[in-house]
């Protein structure tokens, strides 16, 4: 049943190896379900964005914030945004570095100036005027980044194909009580990419898009395509023209693969409170909270529930048994 | 197929003491791009070639040499693949376009900001120059007045743009500009963004924009306009409906230009004026006032 609130959340889409899926899925659940809370309090779907993708950038498991792919040089550099789906507004940031949550600087350049976005030395400045803490670099990288990055050094290893998968960019979307709606989307970006590389994270259209009389998309996958085809925009606009949210999202996925050779994976929400989690990628870690409900999943067709209020943490999944145990099915998906 | 180029020189209240040489500026422009195409060229190097040439115009022109301070320029997306290429805050640099084709054809990206847009520049030998040849005399008097009263920003929607269509029937797109005076440093406005400053998919159409960036940006403004084109909308109607969407959904002014597959082109804005030029065929349209529709012979 659509009802609101309602939060979906993602943490990358891609081939996880299996060894770090049950943090990602436990990181997104955990993300999935603070957004609720904020929201079930009367909380805006900004808010709610925004402490979601909060702790998924203080999770080393996701590519955001603490964790985030390192540049061929082994710096970090970030991008984010946020947009409101009532006013069009939105803040972001690109290629910013030494900030523990670039989310939280894409809503203030939002907020605070009559900007949509800002990068590099000018984001840096932006965050000092704020009052925003310098972390030191460190504290954002880790083990496994430094060992990805060092595999991708070599002129012929392909970052593209090794990114798919390994890393995720985080997101989410959510529409409130009041029927507002907002999405956020964060990242370290591309695996070993050049410095000054901004992809479709910060820029709207691409990386984010929330509009309360059509709903709002939050993207994961190969930023470059992403890109070419503005994803977000265009899933969108195809429920403009009256398609379902999983119509839309596989067909903006499927002219995303046809055209320009890209996976990625997307999560939807219309103003009703209707939701997918979709991606032609092997698996994209995603949650969602609604109705007293939380869902996941991972791989292709799964879709786990459980209450909201459950303690209990999951099985983990086996290795070989992948069919998924679907509990009773109260997703939205009309299909 | 018959080629065809559209130039735009933004999207403003143009003062009449720049009007005249605006004006020259685009018609020139469009005469320069056209006669690429004429040979057969492509659209990417039709609109490349229009846009250093409004680069240059440093009378009229925000970007490039009269660039205040900080720039931003997205290249010709190529229509056939979706190839794109865009570099934002990159200063002292006299031919923006060319270093975001540079990104486009030498590097797996689509963006490059800041120092990064920097040191690939200076990698593929564009050489930057000292920020005096990039300003005017008008543009550092302004500069500094506007430092020493700490005026608000100013709006000078004055950002370039052009749009092509080969004879093979590709399409390319470029937009380029120095972005609002004033600006706070490290700005990016609608240009660099793809989507919202330009966007072309020859399957649909090209379009270049300007006019207030945070606006173009909110509604997608490039993007919207082709959406409206794959509904079957005449160009003009449908960069007119784009138009109005903004305004009433985000109060923001503008202008755009493009051109469908067909050929089907419009130059169509919300503002005051807009300086632009279309080469087409034998002629030369051009206009600045909202019903200007001036022709004159290519071959003059």
């Amino acid at each position: 049943m659509a009802s609101l609130p309602v939060i979906v959340v993602h943490g990358g889409a891609g081939n996880i190896p299996r060894a770090r899926e049950s943090m990602s899925s436990a990181g997104v659940r955990e993300a999935a379900k603070a957004g609720y809370v904020c929201l079930q309090a009367g909380g805006s779907a900004m808010d709610a964005v925004v402490e979601a993708v909060t702790l998924l950038e203080n999770n080393p498991t996701f590519n955001a914030g603490r964790g985030s792919v390192l540049t061929q040089k082994g710096t970090v550099e970030m991008d984010a945004i946020v947009m409101d789906g009532r006013t069009l507004a939105s803040g972001a940031v690109s290629a910013v570095r030494r900030i523990a949550n670039p989310v939280q600087l894409a809503r203030l350049v939002m907020d605070k100036t009559s900007h949509l976005c800002l990068t590099a030395e000018g984001a840096s400045q932006f965050a000092r005027n704020m009052g925003i803490p310098e972390v030191q670099e460190e504290s954002l990288i880790t083990e496994y980044s430094i060992m990805r990055w060092r595999k991708n050094l070599s002129p012929d290893a392909n970052p593209v194909e090794s990114h798919m998968g390994k890393m995720g960019t985080v997101g989410a979307v959510a529409v409130d009580l009041q029927g507002n709606i907002a999405c956020a989307t964060s990242t370290g970006g591309m695996l070993n990419k050049m410095e000054g590389r901004v992809g479709d994270t910060p820029c709207i259209g691409c990386g984010a898009y929330a509009d309360n009389k059509l709903g709002a998309v939050s993207p994961t996958g190969h930023g470059e395509a992403i890109m070419k085809v503005t994803l977000s925009r265009l899933i969108l606009f195809y429920m403009e023209q009256g398609k379902s949210v999983r119509e839309a999202a596989d067909m903006g996925l499927a002219y995303m693969w046809d055209r320009v050779q890209g996976r990625g994976g997307v999560v939807v929400v219309d103003p009703k409170g209707e939701w997918v989690a979709r991606f032609n990628s092997l698996q994209m870690a995603w949650a969602a909270a609604q109705g007293g409900q939380l869902h996941y999943g991972m791989y292709g067709e799964e879709h786990f529930t459980r209450d909201i209020q459950e303690q209990k943490e999951p099985e983990p999944q086996s290795q070989e048994a992948h069919s998924p145990t679907r509990s009773t099915d109260t997703h939205t998906d009309t299909q | 197929m018959e080629p065809t180029i559209v130039v735009h020189g933004g999207a403003w209240a143009v003062p009449d003491s720049l009007a005249e040489a605006s004006v020259a500026g685009v018609k020139a422009a469009a005469r320069d791009g056209f006669a690429i195409l004429k040979i057969g060229g492509s659209a990417l190097d039709a609109v490349e070639l229009a846009e250093r040439a409004l680069e240059d115009d440093l009378a009229a022109f925000d970007a490039g040499c009269g660039a205040v301070l900080n720039t931003d320029g997205e290249v010709e997306l190529d229509g056939k693949t979706l190839a794109a290429g865009a570099v934002s805050s990159v200063r002292n640099i006299t031919h923006p376009v060319t270093l975001a084709r540079a990104v486009m054809e030498k590097t797996d990206h689509i963006m490059l900001t800041d120092r990064g847009a920097s040191q690939f520049a200076e990698s593929i030998g564009i050489t930057t120059v000292p920020t005096d040849a990039l300003m005017t005399e008008s543009e550092r008097r302004e500069w500094e007045h506007y430092k020493k009263y700490a005026v608000g920003v100013k709006e000078g929607h004055d950002t370039v743009g052009a749009v092509a269509l080969d004879h093979r029937g590709n399409l390319a797109c470029v937009t380029s500009t120095g972005g609002i005076r004033n600006k706070m440093v490290g700005r990016v406005g609608d240009t660099s963004i793809i989507v919202s400053g330009g966007y072309d998919d020859d399957q649909s159409g090209a379009v270049s924009c300007t006019g207030h960036g945070e606006s173009i940006m909110k509604v997608t403004l490039a993007r919207l306009i082709l959406f409206n084109m794959e509904l079957g909308k005449l160009a003009r109607d449908a960069v007119d409906v784009s138009l109005a969407y903004m305004g009433e959904r985000v109060q923001g002014g503008g202008g755009a230009i493009a051109i469908a597959p067909s050929g089907d082109w419009a130059a169509r804005f919300t503002t005051q004026r807009m300086v632009w030029a279309t080469a087409k065929g034998e002629s030369l349209f051009y206009g600045l006032d909202p019903q200007d529709m001036f022709e004159e012979k290519l071959s003059k």
